[in-house]
């Protein structure tokens, strides 16, 4: 994403997973706002453009993808759900907007030139030339400037802190001559045509908003349907482990009979599940001693007893 | 000959109480099954008792011990067939005080039974004392095969031991049981003799006096070792089950 003019900041930094995103444009539409909004996700960058209460145009940028337009709004809401993002609102003159409209939505002529290796005075002389309707965007990795031109001719410079189009080169020229300066030279449609589209409009952002919203609830109630699914399977062979090891220890202390006595006794709890119950354990446990009575000797039915508390209160809960 | 017969009745006897009181003890801090076969054990001594008895010429009280006797391995095989039940389905029911409160009342019925009949004479005696022995004769096949069917299925427990040296008591008690049982039913017993001799009735007891002393040699070991196997039998439980 290019590094924009911030202007007069209005809000900054306020996290997008709290913004009702139809609202808020009914907010900005209602008080005829002029500026932009950029919305900073964690692999992504959104951008939208207002003009006296209009938004003129939408832009998603993902790594190399661009989107506009109703899919740059629907990306633009999905990234909100998903939540982990920021917004700044940004307000600015109306022709400053607009030149930046232009910058992010016009033909790129040039890209990252080298301000050092091209002929400047050349390339100014050929915006002229051909009437350029567009921006000339000057930058290095910390700061940027930005000169537009309507009809060829400049309609003023930007840079970081300013509200409005500056008259004076002096900022351009400091930019341009820092070390690693780079320039893009972008083309656009006339301003006027650029003023009659209204996304607003032509999207229906709270039907986008409220679908998105209902996809991700879904989604967030399959995730714990899943997570719970997910817990119930894990419990349930955890606690099969745990009846195969009294099975074991059973086994151990009494013989084949004592599989036999462990399987008759969950069954009379209600199964594995009530080895999480601590009342069904003890019930357990004293059906298993009660019959284990028969088979073996008291220090061994102890030690069994014991074996298989440990067991159980190590692993039931675990 | 009469007398060496009654000497060993004597210590069998004594061996009896030692075997009954190490049986009895077993069974109170043990199960309700060990309940019924240890009582049934115990109930062997009371049958037996009435040789030291004062009063054992009173008939009554004979018959009463003869009763006793049949209870007593009814009772153990109630307890065996509760165990084999338990290794089959691993389900105990009941409780102690119904083991020994019905032992009671079964013993209490029959001499009551005994009581309000006329006083049994010599031939009845012997007649409830062949009931007697016919029922340990077939019950003591029976248990012989529940221990079987048992061992089978406890075979790798701590207590599959015990019951192989049921097994073997229950086969001395075969021997010593079914020995006066088939004196009694070819009328080669001493009650016979006494009752045929007094009536003027001839026996064969002449004709097979082999067979009969042999019998009879059979019938005295095999109380005496059951004797000392009951004993041996709890004691080794006891120490399986410390």
């Amino acid at each position: 994403m290019f590094l924009l003019p911030k202007g007069n900041p209005l809000y900054e930094n306020i996290p997008a997973a709290k913004i009702k995103l139809p609202e808020m444009l009914e907010k900005l539409k209602n008080g005829s706002f002029t500026g932009y909004l950029n919305f900073t996700f964690p692999t992504s960058t959104a951008i939208l453009f207002f003009e006296g209460g209009k938004l003129i145009s939408a832009l998603l940028e993902r790594g190399s993808t661009r989107q506009t337009g109703f899919e740059a709004m629907a990306g633009l809401c999905n990234n909100i759900m998903a939540g982990g993002g920021s917004l700044n609102v940004y307000r600015l003159s109306k022709d400053l907007t607009m030149g930046l409209h232009a910058l992010l939505h016009g033909e790129m002529l040039y890209r990252g030139q080298e301000v050092k290796l091209i002929d400047i005075k050349g390339l100014l002389e050929k915006v002229k030339a051909q009437r350029l309707n567009g921006c000339l965007r000057i930058y290095t990795d910390e700061r940027s400037a930005l000169i537009f031109y309507k009809d060829g001719s400049p309609l003023g410079f930007f840079h970081d802190g300013t509200q409005d189009i500056d008259t004076s080169a002096t900022e351009s020229q400091k930019i341009a001559g820092l070390p690693g300066a780079k320039i893009d030279v972008l083309s656009t449609q006339s301003a006027d045509e650029l003023m009659d589209y209204d996304l607003l409009e032509m999207v229906n952002i709270d039907k986008l908003w409220g679908s998105t919203e209902a996809r991700y609830a879904a989604e967030i109630n399959q995730m714990k349907r899943d997570g719970q699914e997910r817990e119930i399977k894990e419990r349930e062979s955890r606690l099969k482990e745990l009846e195969d090891d009294l099975k074991e220890v059973a086994s151990a202390y009494l013989g084949k009979m004592g599989r036999t006595l462990v399987e008759k006794e969950l069954g009379g709890v209600g199964g594995r599940e009530a080895l999480q119950k601590e009342e069904s354990v003890i019930t357990f446990l004293a059906g298993v001693e009660k019959s284990a009575k028969l088979l073996t000797s008291l220090t061994k039915l102890k030690e069994m007893v014991e074996t298989m508390k440990s067991e159980i209160s190590n692993r039931a809960k675990a | 000959m009469d007398d060496i017969g009654n000497l060993i009745g004597i210590i069998q006897v004594v061996f009896w109480l030692l075997a009954g009181g190490m049986s009895f003890y077993f069974s109170i801090g043990n199960a309700r099954v060990w309940t019924s076969i240890s009582v049934g054990f115990f109930l062997i001594f009371l049958s037996q008792f009435y040789l030291l008895a004062p009063w054992a010429d009173y008939t009554r009280l004979e018959a009463v011990h003869y009763i006793i006797g049949t209870v007593a391995i009814m009772v153990m095989t109630h307890g065996f067939q509760e165990y084999y039940v338990f290794s089959r389905t691993l389900d105990i029911g009941g409780s102690k005080a119904a083991v020994y409160l019905g032992t009671l009342g079964v013993i209490c019925v029959s001499s009551v039974f005994i009581f309000i009949n006329p006083e049994p004479t010599y031939t009845v005696l012997r007649n409830i004392r062949m009931i007697e022995n016919a029922s340990w004769v077939f019950l003591a096949v029976i248990n012989i095969d529940l221990i079987r069917k048992i061992y089978v299925q406890i075979r790798d427990s701590v207590i599959s031991k015990g019951f192989v040296a049921f097994g073997i008591v229950f086969f001395f008690i075969f021997l010593w049981k079914g020995s006066e049982l088939y004196l009694q039913v070819f009328c080669w017993d001493n009650d016979w003799h006494i009752f045929a001799t007094n009536n003027g009735i001839a026996d064969t007891v002449d004709l097979y006096s082999d067979r009969i002393a042999f019998s009879l040699l059979v019938n005295q070991i095999g109380g005496m070792l059951s004797a000392l196997s009951v004993g041996g039998t709890f004691i080794y439980l006891y120490r399986l089950l410390r």
